[in-house]
């Protein structure tokens, strides 16, 4: 086993809360699947046997339990719950683990929905030797408005500043723009030995990471790294070019005396990516070098590398917005091949269903009713004339004759009266909207009035 | 309306033509307005010095010529009617010359700037012209980047104001100058300049944000960019120096455009080409550099054997090991050219000589048994038997007698007579100006006044040479820059530019403070306030000493700084005690006896002790302030026996009580220095003394 996957699916969602208050961000449906099914099926794909999945008890209670949640995976998954109140960052999950690790790790966050080959990242890091490899992607523009807001999002956001090499492979810098009030600084004598950087900003960070088991361990005994993003990677990335990791000939004794010595010195040390002597002693007698331009040795004697994998087309998206959410369900159905229609699904000959809708298992949907661009979830009931467009339906929802929903999203268990109108609204679960009511866009997040 | 679509079209094509019809104008400047290439160039201006036998100028003028320019401007300012002289005899004032050269001289230029605003006063340029200096080898096809450059401005309505041509070459790269380096950050899709920025004697590079705020998402930061000198300017680029007036260099005016980019709303690009060859020479690393490359055909076409200058008499052979040789050139029995070797005309080498690496120029004479290596050895030049010289440039009509060895980086100037029997230390330049005459020549330059000229010329005539410098038979003065030079401060006087690679140990070292500095951000942040407080806690106490201020004053401010960046008293108190005990080494040097340290340190204790005792008043100060005063001289163990006085002064003033003198005494030594400290035989005597003293008065209270 040369990679131990590691799924992060303890989230709260905190950037869709109107979405999680009822369903915990890894069972969103996403084309009526749970959003935890896509990085679960992205590694069944490419050949994983067994997923370390740690999350929640609620979300574990309902992943065993809920039929409509059932994760047809055939992967071994080994279950580690977390306490949810316990406000454990991505890196502490890790140190929380630690016991199962034995090999380096493929770390995959529960809300990403991607077509990339994974193997270039792995690629990457195995041909490196790398400490960490990770993965990214040009961020996409959202193209469909989000319910309960008004305009266009604007971006004011804060964008992240990623420097890579030459090739576009090794990752040399990353820092966030809030931290660079000083401005953008980099030392010259990184700029001599990889004199061409590039410095890209829109890229989306798809929290995918190739990890050597030494971070784990490091991780374990600097127990203040509470994120993985957050603090880890950055934390790594500069570590890359400074003394310790380049001087070439730290053997163990003076790790040894360097770990009583300082603490600090000690957790620096074990980060190495301790090259094993095979691998040296290729690198000595072959002429490959990863730089051109000067004559030192292959990565500058540099032995804690990072890369990235940046994808320049192909589908990759985090789902921790609402916007991120209607875009992923848009997209993910062409992600499987399966029929659009559920073979359970009850569906009238007189309606209309477009070809890039989805509707969940034993659905009734009934004469005259109008499905486009939309998904409708599991046992749900649509009743005569509804026009549903470019919305998501999740489970157990009944709509009421003659209803019109627009680009909007309605959550389980909700019963729309008849003849309502809803037009880009974002409707919490269990809800009753009265018959003939009417619901358009408005300002404030007019979601907020159906919990 | 079709038809009246029609002819627009037409007009357009036709002013296309027009454009294309006008001729690609050039202005190149034939100085340098700078003196790095003294002593040499005293007698010669730079664009006249020859590389590889042929006048610098002649390669840029051709490289001009190639790349299509029709009209070039040479602005000339030192020395201009020996480049007039030169262009007037050359090929490119023969009517068959397809670069019309026009030679336009001034004794007012001072700068590129003037020079651009003159080109404006003139109207010379009409449309986008190639600006370089005299002194540019290059063998890049500029026509890509012209292109480009015309393309944007069209396209952009003239926003784009110049195309800065570079090279792409690794740091480190021999034909890279370390004074040259730059840093460019760069928008990858226009290629549009955002920041330039020379790096010498920089450690962090920094870029403000701004430039990162113009809606692009990918930049490129190179460091592996070699600039040419060669730009492409629109005519804009004149006016705009003419309405600058402080634009000097184009430096100054790529960093003006760059600032004032929001306001003015002009750009400028880069062009970056892989395989050509292009490099200033603008010392004589560069000049050893560029000439090897020329050697070694990287300039192709402008090679030796070329002949590109048309003159008669200057063709040579081209064999193996780039070996070059002209007309009529003997070499003695068992003499060896080992490898990229050029000897000019009528030029006679003796026996067993080992020349490699070198350049000779015309009617040298060379004896026997002489090795060379990387010279530079320009027109009759003699050398004598048993001469040994490396990476050294000798110019016209030098001699060198017997048995002379000219270490690394040696020049000699011109008619220059060195030996016989002498070695060169490295570095050493020698001419036949004495190097107090600079000065004079200086205000003449100014003043034009020839009877002082000539006056002065009879008084360096009269000082004698001297013998241990350049020999017995020797004639000239060792070279030395002057100090006082301040026109341009950034450049030292030094003739071979700056080492090319700083010693790798200051960048680890860098690296490694940035090291500490990362772990100690981690654990206290506070490690940057302490510091500061430090050298705000020096600055007042040395205001107050300027000026006379009460210590209470002191004291009050002292306090609003211990609350600006929250500072515990305790460590207020041991800064303070650091502070003024270091005050006579921040004030004097480091190399004080200990003896004029007390001195200075004693008063100083005195003017203070208010601000100590406001400070030091519980039990528990007196031990800090000990150990403040411990560490300190912990680290000046040079100082030591100081301590013992310090310690006397401050119990007298009454800053230190004795009980806290006697407790730190036998309870401090917490290491092996500290314990060495204690066995000073100054200290136990002061210690036995208040010890006693200590006692009697217990007696006496008794």
């Amino acid at each position: 086993m040369e990679l131990q996957a590691v799924l992060m699916a303890a989230g709260g969602g905190s950037r869709m809360m109107d979405l999680t208050y009822n369903t915990r961000k890894p069972l969103l449906p996403v084309g009526n699947k749970p959003l935890i099914w896509y990085p679960l099926n992205l590694l069944e794909r490419v050949g994983f046997e067994e997923v370390i999945v740690i999350t929640t008890k609620e979300v574990q209670k309902m992943i065993s339990t809920d039929p409509k949640m059932k994760l047809d995976v055939k992967m071994k998954l080994d279950i580690v719950c977390i306490q949810e109140d316990a406000d454990m960052g991505t890196a502490d999950a890790l140190r929380h683990i630690q016991q199962k690790i034995k090999t380096d790790i493929l770390v995959v966050s529960c809300d990403l929905i991607t077509d990339a080959a994974l193997h270039e990242v792995v690629d990457l890091f195995r041909a490196h030797n790398a400490t960490l490899s990770m993965l990214m992607s040009k961020a996409h523009e959202f193209t469909e408005t989000v319910p309960g807001q008004k305009g266009k999002k604007k971006t004011g956001e804060q964008r992240d500043f990623v420097g890579v090499d030459g090739t576009g492979k090794r990752l040399l810098f990353m820092a966030n723009e809030a931290d660079l009030d000083k401005g953008l600084v980099i030392r010259k004598s990184i700029m001599r030995k990889l004199p061409r950087m590039h410095i890209k900003t829109g890229l989306v960070d798809a929290h995918l990471y190739c990890l050597k088991k030494s971070v784990v361990d490091f991780l374990a005994d600097n127990k203040s790294v509470s994120s993985i993003r957050g603090e880890l990677v950055p934390y790594l990335v500069r570590k890359q070019f400074s003394k310790s990791m380049t001087s070439p000939n730290v053997n163990d004794e003076a790790d040894q005396k360097l770990k009583k010595k300082d603490g600090n010195a000690n957790l620096e040390i074990q980060i190495l990516s301790r090259d094993e002597v095979l691998l040296q002693l290729t690198r000595e007698r072959s002429c490959w070098n990863d730089h051109r331009g000067d004559m030192s040795e292959a990565y500058h004697g540099v032995r804690l590398r990072c890369y990235v994998h940046i994808m320049d087309e192909g589908m990759c998206y985090r789902v921790n917005t609402l916007a991120a959410y209607i875009e992923a369900n848009r997209l993910a159905p062409k992600l499987f091949d399966e029929p659009a229609v559920h073979p359970s699904a009850a569906i009238s000959v007189r309606c209309l269903i477009g070809a890039d809708s989805i509707i969940g298992a034993s659905c009734q949907i009934s004469d005259k009713a109008s499905i486009k661009r939309s998904m409708i979830g599991a046992s749900t009931t649509v009743r005569e004339k509804v026009k549903v467009t470019n919305s998501i339906i999740m489970h157990g929802v009944t709509i009421e004759e003659g209803c019109n929903i627009q680009g909007s999203v309605i959550c389980s268990n909700t019963v729309i009266g008849r003849g309502a109108d809803i037009k880009y609204c974002l409707v919490g679960s269990a809800q009753r909207i009265e018959p003939e009511g009417a619901f358009w866009k408005t300002p404030s997040r007019l979601s907020c009035a159906f919990y | 309306m079709s038809s009246r679509g029609g002819k627009q079209k037409k007009g357009n094509v036709t002013s296309e033509q027009e454009e294309e019809e006008q001729p690609l104008q050039a202005v190149l400047v034939a100085d340098s307005f700078n003196r790095r290439f003294f002593p040499i160039s005293k007698d010669q201006p730079r664009a006249l010095l020859p590389l590889g036998n042929v006048a610098m100028i002649d390669y840029t003028l051709e490289f001009l010529t190639s790349t299509g320019v029709q009209e070039t401007f040479v602005f000339c300012c030192w020395m201009s009617n020996k480049i007039k002289d030169h262009l007037l005899k050359s090929k490119w004032c023969r009517p068959t010359s397809p670069n019309v050269v026009h030679i336009i001289t001034s004794d007012l230029y001072r700068s590129l700037g003037d020079v651009l605003r003159d080109v404006d006063a003139k109207n010379l340029v009409r449309n986008d012209f190639i600006l370089v200096y005299g002194d540019v080898v290059s063998n890049i096809d500029v026509s890509q980047a012209l292109q480009e450059h015309r393309h944007r401005r069209k396209v952009d309505k003239n926003i784009s104001v110049m195309t800065m041509v570079f090279k792409e070459s690794s740091p480190g790269h021999k034909s890279r100058c370390e004074e040259d380096d730059v840093i460019v950050a760069m928008d990858s899709k226009s290629k549009r300049v955002l920041h330039y920025q020379k790096t010498q004697g920089l450690k962090k590079l920094q870029f403000p944000m701004n430039i990162f705020q113009h809606g692009s998402d990918e930049f490129e930061i190179r460091h592996d960019l070699l600039d040419c000198h060669i730009s492409i300017c629109s005519p804009q680029v004149a006016e705009l120096f003419t309405d600058n007036f402080d634009y000097q260099t184009r430096n100054d005016f790529v960093r003006g455009i760059l600032v004032n980019e929001e306001i003015l709303g002009n750009q400028i690009h880069l062009y970056v080409t892989q395989d050509g060859y292009g490099a200033r020479v603008s010392n004589l690393q560069m000049y050893d550099s560029v000439s090897s490359d020329m050697v070694r055909r990287w300039v192709y076409p402008l090679t030796p054997e070329a002949n590109f200058t048309d003159q008669q008499g200057q063709g040579c052979t081209h064999s193996r090991h780039n070996v070059y040789r002209g007309a009529e050139v003997s070499l003695g029995h068992g003499s060896q050219m080992e490898e990229n070797v050029l000897i000019g005309r009528d030029t006679s080498i003796g026996a067993n000589c080992h020349i490699s690496n070198s350049v000779i120029g015309n009617n040298c004479t060379i004896g026997d048994n002489v090795v060379l290596d990387r010279a530079h050895m320009w027109n009759n030049v003699h050398i004598s038997s048993n001469v040994e010289i490396h990476q050294s440039v000798v110019c016209d009509g030098a001699v060198v007698k017997e048995a002379v060895h000219l270490n690394k980086q040696c020049v000699l100037a011109y008619n220059v007579v060195i030996g016989p029997n002498l070695s060169l230390p490295d570095g050493t330049v020698v001419s036949m100006h004495h190097p107090e005459e600079e000065e004079e020549d200086d205000d003449d330059e100014f003043l034009s006044d020839d009877q002082e000229v000539g006056h002065s010329k009879d008084k360096t005539r009269q000082k004698a040479f001297n013998p241990a410098e350049v020999g017995p038979e020797g004639k000239g003065y060792i070279w030395k820059a002057s100090m006082n030079d301040t026109e341009d401060e950034e450049l030292a006087q030094c003739l071979w530019g700056l080492v090319l690679n700083p010693d790798p140990e200051s960048d680890s070292e860098s690296e490694a403070s940035e090291e500490s500095q990362d772990r100690s951000r981690s654990v206290s942040p506070e490690i940057d306030d302490v510091n500061a407080f430090q050298l705000e806690v020096l600055g007042t106490l040395q205001r107050g000493l300027e000026e006379n201020i009460v210590c209470d004053n002191l004291v009050l401010e002292i306090n609003s700084l211990k609350y600006a960046y929250n500072i515990t008293l305790k460590e207020v108190m041991q800064i303070l005690t650091r502070v003024v005990l270091e005050y006579p080494f921040q004030q004097q040097g480091t190399q004080l006896t200990t003896l004029q340290y007390t001195g200075s340190l004693l008063p100083l204790l005195k003017t203070w002790s208010p601000v100590f005792k406001n400070y030091i008043k519980r039990a528990q100060d007196h031990l800090d302030c000990l150990s403040a005063v411990e560490e300190l001289f912990l680290e000046q163990d040079t100082h030591q026996t100081a301590m013992v006085k310090v310690l006397m002064k401050m119990y007298q003033l009454e800053i230190l009580e004795e009980e806290a003198i006697l407790k730190w005494f036998s309870t401090g030594a917490t290491n092996d220095k500290s314990r060495q400290l204690r066995k000073n035989q100054g200290l136990q005597k002061f210690i036995q003394w208040l010890k006693e003293a200590e006692d009697e008065s217990s007696e006496e209270g008794e």
